[in-house]
C-alpha cells in the first residue's frame, strides 16, 4: 500500500524556513495538501479540528515538543492511530528508542533529501 | 604569651588582608562590566544578525528555486531568461556566507577574550566548581532537557546515523545500553 498522495498532511516545526523545505518536498512527491503548526500545542489544537493522514513533526520545539507531542497523540483515542514520523537534528540513539518506544512510526535525520523523506513516508504506510 | 599570641593574629590578619587586596585586583582584572554591558551584547547581536542573513539568503534561494520550478518551458528564450535571472539571485544571495563568517570570528575572538579572563581569574584565586546549576531557572532548564531528551545538534560523528536510526526503528539494533535503559526509565 502507497501513500495516498490526496491525504492532508501536518507539519510541525518552529523554524519556517524548515517547513517551506518540507512542504517543497512533498509538493514534488505529489502532496499538495499541507498544513503547519509552530510547535507541539498548536499541531494538536489543528489535530483536534481536523483528520489528518501524516504528521511529520520536529523535536526541539517550545513550549510543546514533538516528543510530548508524540505522546499527547498516542494516548488520545481519537488521534492515536495518526501516522507520525520524527524529522528533527535530535540524533542520539536515546532519543530514537524514546521516539520509537512512544509510538513514532519513522525517524529522519536532519539534513536529509527527498529521497530519504519519500522513503520513509512509503515505509509508514507499506505497514 | 599574650604577645606572641597577638603577633601570630596580626600575621594572619595581615595575610587576610594581602589576600582581599589580590583578589579585588583580580576580580578589577576580569573586568565584568566591560564583559556584561559590552562584549557579551555585542556578540548576542553579531549571533542575531547571522540567524537574520541565514534566514534571509535561504528564503532567497528558496524563491528563486519555487520561480524556476513553477517557470513555464513552453517559451524557451523566456525560460532561458528567467532562469538565469534566478540563478544571478542565487549567486548574490551566498554572498552571506562571507559575510557570517566574519560575524562569526568576532564572536569567537569575544568567547576566546572571556576565556582568557575568567581562567586567569580562576588561576589567581584557586576557584572550585560549585555543584549543580547556578540557579532555579538553569535547574528547571537542565531537568527539562533531561526529560524530553533534548541535545541539540551534534557534532560531526556524535550523533547516529540514518541507517543506525533505520535499524533502531526496524527493529534490528543492538541492545540499548544501561544509559539508554535508565533514561528511559527515569
Amino acid at each position: 500500500m502507497s501513500a495516498d498522495v490526496s491525504m492532508p498532511i501536518l507539519i510541525v516545526d518552529d523554524y519556517k524556513t524548515m517547513i517551506r523545505i518540507i512542504r517543497n518536498l512533498l509538493k514534488q512527491l505529489g502532496f499538495e495538501d499541507v498544513d503547519e503548526a509552530a510547535d507541539g500545542s498548536e499541531a494538536l489544537n489543528k489535530m483536534r479540528g481536523r483528520k489528518y493522514g501524516l504528521v511529520i513533526s520536529d523535536w526541539n520545539m517550545e513550549p510543546m515538543t514533538g516528543y510530548e507531542l508524540l505522546k499527547e497523540v498516542r494516548s488520545d483515542p481519537a488521534l492515536g492511530k495518526t501516522p507520525f514520523i520524527m524529522v528533527t537534528a535530535e540524533s542520539k540513539t536515546e532519543n530514537v528508542i524514546a521516539a520509537k518506544k512512544a509510538g513514532v512510526n519513522n525517524y529522519i535525520v536532519k539534513p536529509f533529501n527527498a529521497q530519504t523523506l519519500r522513503s520513509k513516508i512509503d515505509a509508514v504506510f507499506a505497514d | 604569651m599574650a604577645l606572641i599570641d597577638d603577633s601570630a593574629f596580626c600575621r594572619e590578619l595581615n595575610e587576610i588582608a594581602d589576600y582581599i587586596q589580590s583578589l579585588r585586583r583580580e576580580i578589577s582584572a576580569l573586568q565584568a562590566n566591560d564583559l556584561r554591558h559590552k562584549r557579551i551584547p555585542a556578540a548576542g547581536q553579531e549571533l542575531a544578525a547571522i540567524v537574520k542573513a541565514t534566514e534571509l539568503a535561504s528564503n532567497t534561494i528558496m524563491e528563486c528555486a519555487e520561480a524556476a520550478m513553477a517557470a513555464d518551458p513552453s517559451d524557451p528564450a523566456a525560460y532561458k531568461a528567467l532562469v538565469t535571472e534566478r540563478m544571478t539571485a542565487v549567486f548574490e544571495a551566498c554572498a552571506f556566507q562571507d559575510i557570517t563568517g566574519q560575524r562569526v570570528a568576532k564572536v569567537i575572538e569575544t568567547l576566546e577574550h572571556i576565556e582568557a579572563r575568567v581562567s586567569r581569574f580562576a588561576d589567581a584565586t584557586g576557584a572550585k566548581d560549585a555543584n549543580g546549576p547556578a540557579s532555579d531557572k538553569e535547574a528547571a532548564e537542565v531537568e527539562r532537557k533531561l526529560r524530553l531528551f533534548i541535545h541539540g545538534p551534534p557534532l560531526a560523528g556524535d550523533g547516529a546515523g540514518q541507517a543506525e536510526i533505520d535499524k533502531i526503528i526496524e527493529g534490528e539494533a543492538k541492545s540499548a545500553s544501561q544509559d539508554d535503559i535508565d533514561r528511559l526509565l527515569a
